[in-house]
């Protein structure tokens, strides 16, 4: 007896284990810190969802919809809107649920296994291709053929596409684009960079002792390879050959920045907003990111005074830009009549006109001239102009894969740790081996 | 005879006093460890995820993480990581236990403010030191080149051998209270009178230290070490907010390896078995604990 205790205290010992890394698929294993830090912070922010909100729920169909708009900043606009699809009928009501990105991609692959899938949420453009595979959101391919509203721009619904089926509708786009200091560039007397060697001549003059000339994310995540995307596509690389001249070309520009101290190497630790961080505090003169950041640079640095131009192109390339942005989907087994009511609602041409305003992205709908409606923005107009041309990364259910393989090839020359050859080759065998599996 | 049949209806009584625990800990232990080992032998990927029929493939997981390079590396450091972190903080803690355990003024608040540092969530840590480590503007190297120790700042979690010093140290800062705290308790129960014979029969100080403190001590010592290994090998929160295991891999460890494999990349059967790889390795450690406890308790 004493010996089956004990064994039972030993397994509960190590049982833990298993729950931290979350590697089980069971929903109970959600008792580490990190995330029920997570939980806590999502839990905190929850009353300022539209359970507050003075519409009753009596008789209505009651839907969820995920999403990971941080609550203190664009979160607002969503739940704003929700409100308001609420209080615009009486059949439907929609509860808000924030999550954090990664928690929320999390949930859903939980979600297929135990059944506990929100009705309807946002996932991120490159990843909505794996989670359909997964079996996460229901197709949607004949509401969507007999919907006379339905007009988005081709590379936006087509990342809703999965083997010929429709899964989702795009939300909002977005973009990358230059930011710069203007005070600085004014003080050096220098004009905004275009191509590749003007960028490297302004990073040089204004790098010094406490300010790096640019800020860019190479974490080793999909913001690594996101914003690794315009440098690449600018040079005449691609994705699926990542040897090519044009590939190398730009693996090596951003390396030779990094190793003349013109970006900080710890670039291979900073997300987007780390970036943006680093602009805001003046520790950068210029950075890379997008339409997003507005309201945080609002915030954080109020008296900034910058200006927004396009990523600069390869000095024998074109301008480049990658295509950015959340979809919304039904999630499968889910109140799909009433999801679907709430989503055309909320990418109809007027709504998603407002939110994506209020938000920092594009609408993704082919009638909504944004380049008209930011005709007199200085900021959102660059991006504007970019957007159409914006590629897409994917669609593929491989593309987590493809992404690993080009941030992980991305860390290894920016710490050193491979030349630009060996790490470009070592990704693309990779990428090469995935669909052989 | 009769004490006999008593003791048995005795006992049955407890069973049913244990039965709750027991069903409890089948259904949120039992069961995820059982799901775990089971789909470590299926063929489990985005794509059959949702599907009821998955294929079983056998040893397939097992064999496609021993020829992976990032597995095997991801195994060394988290005994690296592991050994590293024991070491400091059992040490370094045992000898705050002694300090403390001499009870001069301030003695207990100053203990108690120590004790602050494990009581942090996790994650709280984990940022904090990442601020630290930063290259520039990280307070560490501000602090190592005033004192002329560096000429040129340090990238601390840039490189791979100073990263995982990097969390060794963020995690000893952890670990260090919690050993201590054990080691007092330890240490306060063995018995005055004990060193106050020995101090008769003439014992130096050294020798009390290690005739007497150190063996009544091993059970704890031994608790300690466990424990510690145990908590400290199934790491994730700190490794995954202050470096994702990067760069690169180089402080990517099992449980970190197993997120990524599940969560990032979507080869579930794979994230399974590594995740089980960690399990083992906790399990062994556990028996031999075991074993050792009741040998002490039959002395």
């Amino acid at each position: 007896m004493k010996k089956s205790i004990a064994l039972l205290t030993a397994l509960a010992m190590v049982a833990g284990t298993l729950m931290a890394c979350g590697s089980s698929t069971d929903s109970s294993s959600e008792s580490t810190v990190a995330e029920t830090t997570d939980n806590i912070a999502a839990e905190s922010e929850a009353p300022a969802s539209t359970d507050s909100d003075t519409a009753s729920t009596d008789g209505r169909t009651e839907i969820t919809f995920w999403h990971y708009m941080s609550e203190d900043k664009e979160g607002k606009y969503v739940n704003q809107a929700v409100e308001e699809f609420n209080n615009s009928q009486d059949e439907i009501y929609v509860t808000a649920q924030y999550l954090p990105r990664d928690e929320l991609m999390k949930q859903y692959t939980i979600g297929v296994v135990s059944g506990e899938l929100p009705d309807c949420g946002m996932v991120d453009n490159p990843d909505h291709n794996s989670y359909a595979s997964m079996g996460v959101f229901e197709d949607i391919t004949e509401l969507y053929n007999s919907w006379e509203d339905a007009n988005f721009m081709e590379g936006s619904i087509n990342s809703c596409y999965y083997e010929g089926k429709l899964y989702g509708l795009p939300w909002g786009n977005n973009c990358l684009g230059l930011f710069y200091n203007k005070e600085m560039l004014d003080a050096a007397g220098i004009e905004v960079p275009t191509t590749w060697s003007e960028l490297e001549a302004v990073c040089e003059k204004l790098t010094t002792d406490t300010c790096k000339g640019l800020a860019i994310s190479a974490i080793g995540n999909e913001e690594g390879t996101f914003q690794y995307m315009p440098w690449l596509l600018s040079s005449g690389g691609s994705v699926t050959d990542l040897t090519s001249d044009g590939s190398k070309e730009s693996m090596s520009y951003l390396y030779n920045l990094i190793e003349k101290g013109y970006v900080s190497r710890e670039c291979v630790n900073w997300t987007q907003a780390d970036a943006e961080k680093q602009f805001a505090s003046g520790q950068a003169a210029m950075m890379i990111n997008g339409p997003w950041q507005f309201s945080g640079l609002a915030d954080d640095a109020p008296d900034l005074d910058y200006g927004v131009a396009k990523v600069p192109k390869a000095d024998n390339g074109e301008y480049a830009s990658v295509l950015g942005g959340e979809n919304v989907a039904i999630c499968a087994g889910a109140n799909v009549e009433a999801s679907w009511k709430f989503l055309t609602w909320i990418t109809s041409k007027e709504k998603s006109q407002d939110i994506c305003k209020s938000i920092g992205r594009f609408s993704p709908r082919a009638d909504v001239d944004i380049q008209e409606m930011f005709a007199d923005d200085p900021l959102n107009s660059v991006f504007a102009e970019v957007m159409p041309s914006a590629q897409s990364r994917g669609p593929s259910p491989d593309w987590p894969e493809i992404s690993a393989a080009i941030y992980t090839a991305q860390q290894e020359v920016f710490t050193g740790q491979k030349d630009v050859d060996t790490a470009m080759a070592d990704a693309q065998a990779k990428i090469d081996a995935i669909g052989s599996k | 005879m009769q004490s006999n049949k008593r003791e048995k209806k005795e006992q049955i009584l407890g069973y049913f006093f244990i039965v709750p625990a027991i069903i409890y800990m089948l259904t949120f232990i039992g069961y995820p460890i059982a799901y775990n080992w089971i789909i470590s032998f299926q063929d489990v990927t985005a794509k059959t995820l949702g599907s009821a029929a998955r294929d079983f493939i056998g040893l397939e997981n097992y064999k496609m993480i021993f020829i992976d390079l990032t597995f095997r590396k991801a195994l060394l450091h988290t005994f690296v990581y592991t050994i590293g972190c024991l070491v400091i903080q059992f040490s370094l803690g045992f000898l705050f236990a002694i300090f403390f355990a001499k009870k001069f003024a301030l003695s207990k608040p100053i203990r108690g403010f120590i004790v602050i540092s494990w009581m942090l969530p996790v994650t709280v840590t984990a940022l904090v030191f990442k601020f630290m480590f930063a290259e520039s503007n990280g307070i560490i190297n501000t602090i190592l080149m005033n004192l002329h120790i560096i000429r040129q700042p340090i990238g601390w979690l840039l490189q791979g051998n100073t990263a995982m010093l990097g969390l060794i140290i963020a995690n000893s800062w952890v670990g260090i209270p919690f050993n201590m705290l054990l080691l007092t308790t330890g240490l306060n129960n063995i018995p005055e009178d004990i060193y106050e014979a020995a101090s008769i029969d003439g014992a130096s100080k050294i020798q009390k230290f290690l005739k007497i403190t150190i063996p009544l001590l091993k059970p704890t010592i031994m608790s300690v070490l466990v424990l510690g290994f145990v908590l400290t090998f199934k790491v994730f929160d700190l490794v995954y907010v202050m470096t994702g295991g990067g760069p690169v891999d180089a402080t990517e460890v099992l449980s970190t390896y197993s997120y990524k494999l599940s969560f990032q990349l979507f080869h579930f059967g794979e994230g399974a078995a590594v995740a089980n790889v960690l399990f083992v390795c906790l399990f062994l450690v556990a028996l031999v604990y075991l074993k050792t406890i009741s040998k002490d308790e039959v002395i």
